[in-house]
This record gives structure tokens, sequence and C-alpha cells, in this order.
């Protein structure tokens, strides 16, 4: 019986632990997003420029890296408490998988838990910079 | 004929080189954006700024002033100290480059209406080099007078006024300056002070990160003989001076501070503020800014 009971024991501490340490990943990620033909065919017109990517970063930091962390990997320090992964941005799948101006309906728009960003960053100039400064994050 | 032919030749020419002028001149004026805010907040410490939110933005500002650290560890430097000064505030942005706002302060149970207007923001090209706002606040003094004073203080006896031009040049991305005129009066006042006074001030902002920067301010109010109720000045208000630790997150604004004057209100520092920094007369303080976008 004792050792039954130590072994009942035993497996659940490994199943917390594991529960514990999986959960995180388990976060669902967003379905396909609906975005307007007109976004999708965007252009650009500061892609690359490294002084867009300066002030995307100074945007970034100050808009995004609490949900998207540092790095842009999904680990900002809100990031626990999304029910939806944020995405990671060093990924090149994520960077393959959206044009700029799909980025740029993605990052200003948003949707659900991802706020919309059009009030905060109202001009031009500094939404670009944001989604230059995402794709400058890719690995 | 030549001469003729040559005229006609130079006219047009002159017209299209004109022309040509002209066009640069419309394409650099229709370039010249202003700067991105060199200011990353409304407030800095005591102070305004040229920067206003963008429009349809809420915000809610929480301002705490400890006691006086001149005590050290006996009130564990002005934390413990029964001198606090409190103001909640609310401020809105209707349309782009105006904010109007409303707040309450424990001292002298303030409510105080205010609003601030953007008249021009710095350009790149330098077509205006600095920023200029305007900023006004009516403030009630909600004081209980059942005392000796219930007489004179009472109706308008208890609003006074501040209006101030401020002007900042963004110099790079991590330093911007400002420099402010102001003017207070107040409709009933002790007779030993004036009931106007004019006040100048510096203040400054150097960033260090995306989120972070150093805030300084000095304000000094004035004694102006031509505007002077009295031959001598009595107690006149000291000059205030404030360093802080800003940090601006995309719906929060936090900024923590060391400062001189104990009020919340432009206007009753200029007015009344006796503490001396050369005397040490210093305080721990703190703004809370939440901003919500609709």
């Amino acid at each position: 019986m004792k050792t039954r009971i130590i072994f009942l024991s035993t497996l659940l501490l490994i199943a917390f632990a594991f529960y514990a340490f999986h959960a995180p990943q388990d976060k669902k990620k967003g379905g396909p997003w609906k975005i307007e033909a007109k976004y999708k065919a965007m252009k650009n017109p500061s892609a690359g420029d490294a002084e867009s990517i300066k002030l995307g970063k100074t945007l970034y930091a100050k808009h995004c890296k609490s949900c998207h962390g540092n790095a842009g990997l999904g680990d900002g320090p809100k990031a626990a408490n999304l029910e939806t992964f944020p995405g990671d941005f060093s990924d090149a799948k994520f960077h393959a998988a959206y044009t700029d101006g799909e980025m740029y309906f993605i990052s200003i728009l948003g949707r659900d838990e991802m706020p919309k960003f059009d009030s905060k960053i109202p001009d031009e100039e500094g939404r670009w910079a944001v989604v230059n400064y995402v794709r400058s994050l890719k690995k | 004929m030549k001469k003729i032919l040559f005229s006609i030749l130079l006219t047009a020419a002159c017209t299209f080189s004109m022309m040509a002028q002209d066009e640069v001149a419309a394409e650099a004026k229709v370039k010249d954006k202003p700067v991105r805010p060199g200011f990353q907040s409304g407030m800095l410490i005591d102070n305004q700024t040229t920067y206003v939110s963008s429009p349809k933005t809420l915000e809610m500002d929480i301002q705490h002033k400890f006691g006086k650290m001149d005590k050290g560890f006996s009130d564990l430097f002005g934390i413990y100290s029964p001198g606090a000064n409190i103001r909640l505030g609310f401020s809105y942005t209707p349309i782009k480059n105006l904010q109007v706002g409303y707040g309450i302060a424990k001292q002298n149970m303030y409510n105080d209406f205010s609003a601030k207007y953007v008249v021009f923001e710095q350009t790149r090209n330098n077509t205006f080099p600095v920023a200029l706002a305007l900023y006004g606040n009516l403030a009630i003094n909600g004081t209980d007078t059942t005392g000796s004073d219930k007489l004179n203080f009472y109706g308008v006896n208890r609003l006074s006024y501040f209006g101030q031009v401020i002007i900042s040049r963004k110099f790079t991305d991590w330093c911007s300056v400002q420099l402010n005129g102001s003017f207070s009066h107040f409709n009933a006042i002790d007779s030993l002070y004036d009931h106007d006074k004019l006040s100048v001030g510096i203040n400054a902002k150097f960033q260090f990160s995306p989120q972070s920067s150093i805030l300084v301010e000095y304000d000094v109010p004035l004694k102006v003989q031509g505007i002077a109720e009295h031959l001598a000045f009595f107690n006149p208000a000291k000059p205030n001076l404030g360093i802080a630790w800003e940090i601006s997150t995309s719906t929060h604004t936090f900024q923590i501070f060391v400062s001189t004057a104990d009020g919340l209100l432009p206007q009753h520092n200029a007015m009344f503020n006796q503490n001396d920094f050369t005397k040490g007369d210093l305080m721990f303080g703190f703004t809370i800014a939440r901003l919500w976008s609709f």
C-alpha cells in the first residue's frame, strides 16, 4: 500500500512537472488572418532602411516588447497571460508567410488579443518602421 | 529680330527657372514633416511639455509627492511623513494637438480644469525649428473656511489661474530641451503676497534607452517689481528643481522623481513654494499616467 502511494505520488509529481514545462508550448496558434487585398498589395516605402529599422526598434520596445519579447520570440512578460502564442519573429517561416503589407495589417490593425496600434502609432513612417524592425529579427 | 528672339528666349528661360524653383520650394514644403515627438509624455515632473497624445486618447494621471526627506531614516526620507500630496487627473485629446483636462488634489482641495494646445510642431527641415505650445488652467481652492476667513473666501475668490508658453526643441533622438514662461494669478491671496507672479523655467529630457529617460526641471519664480503690490517681497517663492527617471510603455508612463516644490499645481508652486533645494528641501514623488486609445 505504502509503495503504491509513493509510486502514485511520484507519477503525479512527474505529470505535474511535465505539465508545468509543457503548458506554455500548448498555447493555441492563431488561425489564418483575413487581410484585405489592398493591404496585401501595399508597397513598403522604407524596406531594409537602416534609419527606419532604428526607429522601429524604439517603437517595438515601447509597444510590442511586453508581449513579443526582446528578440521577438513571443516570450515577453505579458505573453504568459495570453491565450494565443504571439508568434516567433526569428522563424523564417513566419516571414515567408506574409508580405510586408500583410505584416502592416497584422501589426497595426490587429485582432482578438493583438491590439490595434493605429492611434498609438499614427504615422505611416512609424508603422512601416515596426514592420521593418520585425523583419530584421529573422534569424 | 535676333535681339527680339533672344529676349523671348531669355524671358522664357527665367520663367521656367522661377517655376522650377517654386516647384522645388513647394516640394520642400510638403516634405518638411514634423519631427517625431521629443517628449514621451505631456508632463515633465511638475511641468507640461509640448507633447500631446494622439486624438481620442484618454489619460489618467496619478501624481504623488511624499514629505521632505530632511529627517532621514526617522521617516524613511519623507515616505512616512504626513506631509504628502496627491492629485488624480484626467485629460483627453479630442482633436489633434488639443488636450483638455480635469483633476483634484489633496493640497488646498484644488479642483483644476486645464487645456493645452500645440500651436505648431518642430519640423525636420527647420521650417519651424521649435515647437510651441500654450497651456492654461483654472483651479478652485476647495478648502473649508468656516473660520475667520469665511467672508473673504467665497465664490470667485477661490479661483486661481495659470497661463504658460512653452517652446521646445528636439536636438537629437536622445536630447530635447524646452523653455517656458508663465503667469499665475490668484483672485484672493494673503495680504502680504502679490496676486500675480511671473516665472520662467527650463526642462530637459535625456533618453538613454528606447523606454527610459532622465528628466530635469528648473523653474524660477521671478520678483518683478512692475507687477508687485508691495515695496518688498514677503517670503518670495523659491525655485523648483527636480530630476526624474521616466519609463514609457505603450499604455503607461512612469516618472519617479526627487523635487523641491510640494505643490502639484504650477501656480501654487510659483506663488507659495518655500522649500529651498540649497538647504536640502527635497522630496520623493512619482507620476503614473495610464493611456487609453479609442
